[in-house]
């Protein structure tokens, strides 16, 4: 591991920061004028207490006032000039770190758009969302404000290293000792921080974790009267953490005072020799106070090398998630022919599109997935002719997934091929796929916006005389002539709270003006209102109608229509045929049916 | 931690002193140690002006200290042997170190020792409030105040609080030290702190408008991202990668630019700011290199001078943000307070319990005027098993809850043993009542550790008996690690049935008089169902049983059994009598044994 990391370093530079390239490249100017007005302010300040000594030396030493108006009128020259490179600089780096933060994350965001929905299933929604908001704003603010310091800590240190070698080189020396004193202590505090920093954080989510516990779990504890374990659990690991806090206090503390310390013993060193060379008159008091003022002033770019090395490990790892995203390949990519010529995800090439018929054949297909170890599909075959409703039954976390996934094009196949209309699904786009499927989901899923904005998903063209004809295919139009505010009624997360019920019939209308050649629905298990299951069992109906579709299926008026049933049970097919032709079998879709039968009945009751 | 807490308000202040008992004396010691460090610091520039100005130059030794130079040898020992300057010089910094890791050491152990109270308060206090409470609040809200409140307060007290005591320190002792080497050129100093305060005051009050702007905007961006990637298969179904592509554009494109807009004048504050700085060291050399030159100063003096200047600067420049930090940390304290302030149940002694439970016309209702149970009376005799059966929405669960005392009739009473259940402190209530809810929670440890949390000191047979009963044992002894499986996030995910047996294990644990289950079957197939309903009637022996269902086969061997429909008792009996009475128990039954109408003729 430590091998490849090495060889991984060299490829991309210090930190893997070569990654970053393409995103600085845009931003050569802003970065090199950054680094100038840096440059050029650190300059001005690491002169600056030349001032002190020349007043010290020349008029106080010399006990006259004569020039001391130019003198001052000089000093403030410098100040200014340092302050208006010290607000470009700043500036700059701001903008930097935002633009930087801009590009990446509209990179991730992009490239994620062109990635298969398996990527989102195996990766995650949580972590993908850190990766594209959170370890962006990492990698853009130490890239932009290290270099940003980094630049002005080291010409102040080239600078002050410079101007005290000029002064005396020896009293330099003094000064300097205390340099690689610091960087050892530093560097092997540093280590012991970062193993510490990891243990209090991985107890302090427990302690989120089992504040979580506690408030969900309230109900039980309180009937198992088990209020005082869970507290002493609880206990145990806030102790725990007062204590690997304080190991870490106690390390960061450590380092500090001694830091601080050697910065001292470096006064003490020049006090001392400057001390000496000053009575024997070799520098003069002004030159001894620049010295000090360096002493002091070189404490904090050691500090800061140490916590930039720590930033850079840090942010290492943000940097590798986020090219990890980037980099990754879409398990479901077009050939460049195919790309050629039916367009990308971002720039179709509709005029090239041929209609969709609805004609969908499974060709000896099997099937698994890319984290998965066997096979969930062998040598399958199926056709489905234009207009054939297809119903999936069976438990749930069978499996009834799989074949809409494969239909989508969510996934390949891993062998054998799909058709459509007669040709090889991988044959055309699968932009140009999609653009063809109407997909409801089970849990009906409204963008935050308005209605208007969630219906013109489905046909941005739409004007509103279709969008009301659409919600009335579905008898959705009286959920949303009772909002008060119509089609311009904000649902979504903090938005109108519409029943999960009225949601599903906002996206069949979606669904309905796509006007999809095929049609793919998730039907809802429950939590749906009776009053609304009347009006969704329609709006089903209507959307099927004279379309090839699949329903994973959980009604009996919706099974009991189908024109072929497959029951699935743990992944596999097991039986396929017809409503009464299953029913004969007495096997797993009997049970199935008469399960489901009497659930219905309870439930309607 | 079994104090049950005294019912006082706490307000504001309150809450804080609250919180800091226990770590204010920590907190105090570190504040000293932050007084001394600040002191011995300033000893620096004093020994540093006295060698320029009386061993390098001539001038008088000033009074303060002339004893202290004897004894190191006089002024002319010293010229010769500067290096016992440098020693000195060391052992302050020797002494400044230990303080100042004791400052930072001692801080960082106060801040830990207050967390640990307020978490371990916030915790203990959150279990023991009431669920009408818990329902009125989100669990993302609590842990919201549990988390980030309580490290707002954490950060306010342990950095801001301690370096604004450190900066006024600082601030006082530093005037002080300027005052004494001359004072005219100190109130020049000291009339930029006014100056800085108010500029920095006036930018962060001003700037805070538009942090929070972005901050929402940033949101609104984050909220973008989020809905694109949990509805990826609708952006997906629909083709609408490029019309997300340009929804997100547009938002991060409007958030860099407000951003980049804030942060010119945030870089214009900056540099405003070091050069308001730079202006006070300039006017500070130049004027003290008059009052030198008139020879009202020495030039040890000001170099002094000049290091206590730069010591005073760093802190002032810190205060604006400081003081403008405070509201965000009184809001915080008061979301805090919020939770510590609801009244928590009164547990009361644990005691024992007997006698018949009875139910007399108790009605119940979450929200106001609307009643989920409406006059229902019932008596289980001491022993005897009642069974209820509803569909859904009939109440059922309802008796449960107002058994184990989370909720409280609103009218009529419930009884057991002729004491009313309002009467019974909930210690011992729940002692004796053996409850098992319908959606029981599965802690996140072991399954082991999950039965044995139901009852005090269990023996692992205790633990293997109980998950046998429940036909869970096996199950169990299945998985990778058996009982010490842990469940939950990174471990294993139980099935619904395996929970539900998990969570019968542990009810059946605690061998309590009373036992109380709600739907605890209704996940679990048939054959598994009817075997440990045959384990069950073996375990039951003396005690008294309710059991709720709305599987008519889980109920029907019970002495006596309640048909509840919309909060009213509708019909009750036997199985027998309630088959042969032809009412909705009947009706349930035949729905549960029905066959679609294609079947029955087949049958």
């Amino acid at each position: 591991m430590k091998k490849f990391n090495a060889v991984h370093g060299k490829k991309h530079g210090f930190f893997g920061l070569g990654k970053l390239k393409p995103y600085i490249k845009n931003y050569k100017f802003l970065f090199v004028s950054m680094i100038v007005c840096t440059v050029l302010s650190s300059i001005v300040n690491t002169v600056l207490p030349l001032f002190q000594k020349y007043a010290i030396d020349n008029f106080i030493g010399g006990g006259t006032l004569d020039g001391l108006g130019i003198f001052a009128a000089v000093y403030a020259a410098f100040i200014a000039v340092c302050t208006v490179f010290d607000f470009f600089g700043g500036y700059n780096c701001c903008l930097i770190e935002m633009y930087l933060l801009r590009d990446m994350r509209s990179t991730a965001f992009n490239h994620l758009q062109t990635l298969s929905v398996d990527y989102f299933n195996v990766n995650g929604v949580g972590k993908i969302h850190a990766r594209v908001m959170s370890d962006t704003s990492a990698v853009s603010s130490v890239v932009a404000w290290d270099t940003f310091s980094g630049v002005a800590n080291m010409v102040y240190v080239i600078g002050a290293i410079a101007v005290m070698f000029a002064l005396d080189a020896l009293l330099t020396l003094c000064v300097l000792a205390i340099v690689p004193v610091t960087a050892l202590v530093s560097v092997y505090f540093e280590r012991k921080q970062t193993k510490l920093n990891r243990s209090v954080r991985e107890i302090n989510s427990r302690i989120t974790g089992a504040f979580n516990e506690g408030i969900t779990g309230v109900a039980t504890t309180k009937t198992l009267a088990a209020e005082e374990k869970l507290d002493k659990d609880f206990f145990v690991r806030t102790d725990e953490m007062r204590k690997r806090s304080n190991r870490l206090g106690h390390t960061r503390s450590l380092l500090w005072a001694i830091i601080y310390f050697f910065s001292s013993v470096a006064l003490a060193l020049v006090l001392w020799y400057g001390g000496i060379i000053t009575i024997e008159g070799a520098i003069k008091i002004g030159t001894l106070s620049v010295f000090m003022t360096y002493a002091q002033g070189l404490i904090e770019p050691v500090q800061w090398a140490v916590d930039a090395v720590s930033d850079l490990i840090s942010v290492k790892v943000n940097l590798e998630r986020f090219s990890a995203l980037t980099e990754t390949e879409s398990g479901v990519a077009d050939t460049p022919e195919v790309l050629e010529k039916y367009g990308d995800a971002f720039n179709e090439k509709r005029e090239n599109w041929e209609a969709l018929k609805g004609d969908v054949e499974f060709d000896n297909v099997t099937f698994r997935y890319p984290d998965g170890e066997e096979n969930v599909l062998e040598h399958f075959n199926l056709k489905v002719p234009r207009g054939t409703n297809v119903a999936i039954v069976g438990a749930t976390g069978a499996g009834k997934s799989t074949l809409v996934n494969l239909v989508c094009r969510f996934y390949e196949p891993t062998e054998g091929r799909i058709l459509i209309d007669g040709r090889d699904a991988r044959e055309r786009s699968v932009q140009w796929l999609h653009s063809n499927i109407g997909y409801v989901l089970q849990t009906p899923h409204l963008f935050s916006g308005t209605i208007r904005e969630n219906l013109l998903y489905g046909k941005p063209s739409a004007t509103d005389g279709e969008l009301w004809a659409a919600l009335k295919r579905v008898n959705a139009d009286k959920v949303v002539e009772k909002t008060d505010k119509g089609l311009d009624t904000v649902v979504g997360e903090g938005g109108n709270t519409l029943s999960t019920g009225e949601k599903q019939l906002l996206s069949f209308a979606r669904a309905i003006l796509a006007d999809p050649a095929v049609f793919i629905l998730d039907e809802a298990t429950s939590s749906i209102d009776t009053l609304s299951e009347r009006a969704i069992q329609d709006a089903v109906e209507k959307l099927m109608e004279g379309r090839t579709s699949f329903v994973i299926a959980h009604r009996l008026s919706t099974i009991r229509s189908a024109d072929v049933i497959l029951v699935v049970d743990d992944g596999k097919i097991v039986e396929s045929g017809k409503h009464s032709e299953l029913l004969k079998k007495r096997g797993c879709y009997y049970n199935l049916y008469v399960r489901q039968f009497r659930e219905e009945l309870m439930n309607k009751s | 931690m079994n104090e049950v807490y005294a019912r006082r308000e706490l307000k504001g202040a309150g809450i804080l002193s609250y919180l800091l008992k226990g770590s204010i004396f920590l907190f105090s010691a570190g504040i000293i140690a932050s007084l001394f460090v600040t002191l011995f610091n300033l000893l620096v520039p004093e020994v540093i002006s006295f060698t320029i100005d009386c061993v390098i130059g001539n001038k008088p030794v000033p009074e303060v200290y002339a004893r202290f130079v004897e004894a190191l040898g006089g002024t002319e020992y010293l010229r010769q042997n500067t290096w016992a300057l440098a020693v000195s010089l060391a052992v302050i910094a020797l002494l400044c170190a230990v303080l100042n890791y004791l400052r930072q050491y001692l801080n960082i152990r106060a801040n830990q020792t207050f967390m640990r109270r307020t978490r371990n308060k916030l915790f203990a206090h959150i279990q023991r409030l009431p669920l009408d409470w818990h329902n009125a609040h989100s669990t993302g809200d609590i842990i919201q105040r549990c988390t980030s409140d309580a490290d707002t307060i954490s950060n306010f007290i342990s950095m801001q609080l301690v370096t604004l005591f450190r900066v006024i320190i600082l601030i006082v002792c530093s005037l002080v030290f300027m005052f004494m080497k001359n004072v005219r050129l100190a109130l020049i100093a000291s009339a930029f702190i006014p100056l800085f305060l108010g500029y920095s005051l006036m930018f962060y009050a001003k700037a805070r408008k538009s942090f929070k702007k972005c901050d929402e905007e940033e949101g609104v961006l984050s909220k973008i991202a989020q809905e694109n990637f949990t509805g990826v298969r609708v952006v997906r179904a629909f083709g609408k990668e490029r019309y997300e592509r340009d929804k997100f554009e547009k938002q991060n494109k409007y958030y860099t630019g407000l951003w980049t807009g804030i942060e010119k004048y945030l870089a214009l504050f900056w540099a405003s700011n070091d050069f308001l700085a730079l202006v006070q060291g300039l006017l500070l050399i130049v004027i003290g290199t008059i009052f030198c030159v008139n020879g009202e100063l020495s030039e040890g003096d000001l170099v002094a001078f000049i290091s206590y200047n730069t010591m005073l600067m760093g802190p002032v420049r810190q205060l604006g943000r400081i003081i403008s930090n405070m509201s965000k940390a009184g809001v915080s304290l008061a979301r805090i307070g919020e939770i510590l302030n609801a009244a928590p149940e009164e547990y009361g002694e644990e005691g024992g319990l007997s006698g018949d439970i009875e139910f007399r016309n108790v009605s119940f209702g979450y929200e106001e005027g609307k009643r989920v149970l409406e006059n229902v009376s019932f008596t289980v005799p001491q022993g005897g098993i009642l069974g209820i059966v509803g569909v859904t929405g009939s109440g059922k669960s309802t008796v449960t809850k107002l058994l184990g005392g989370l909720f409280h009739a609103d009218g009529g009473e419930i009884l057991i043993g002729g004491r009313n259940i309002k009467d019974i402190s909930p210690a011992t209530l729940r002692k004796n009542m053996g409850l098992m809810l319908q959606e029981g929670y599965i802690y996140s440890r072991t399954v082991g550790e999950n039965i044995a949390l139901a009852a005090d000191g269990a023996s692992s047979d205790g633990i293997v008996g109980a998950a046998q009963l429940a036909c869970v044992d096996e199950n169990i002894r299945g998985f990778a690690n058996g009982y010490d499986t842990v469940v939950g996030e990174r471990g294993v995910t139980l099935s619904g049935g395996q929970k539900q047996r998990i969570a019968l294990a542990r009810t059946l644990l605690r061998n309590t008089p009373y036992i109380v289950l709600d739907d605890c079957l209704s996940a679990v197939d048939a054959e598994t169902d009817a075997e440990i309903r045959t384990n069950l009637k073996e375990k039951f022996g003396d005690a008294t049983v309710i059991i709720i269902s709305h599987r008519i086969s889980t109920v029907m061997d019970a002495d006596n059994i309640i048909v509840l429909e919309d909060g009213k008792v509708a019909e009750s009996g036997t199985h027998a009598a309630l088959m042969s009475a032809d009412g909705l128990y009947a009706k349930i039954y035949g729905m549960q044994t029905a066959l679609p109408d294609e079947l029955t003729g087949e049958a």
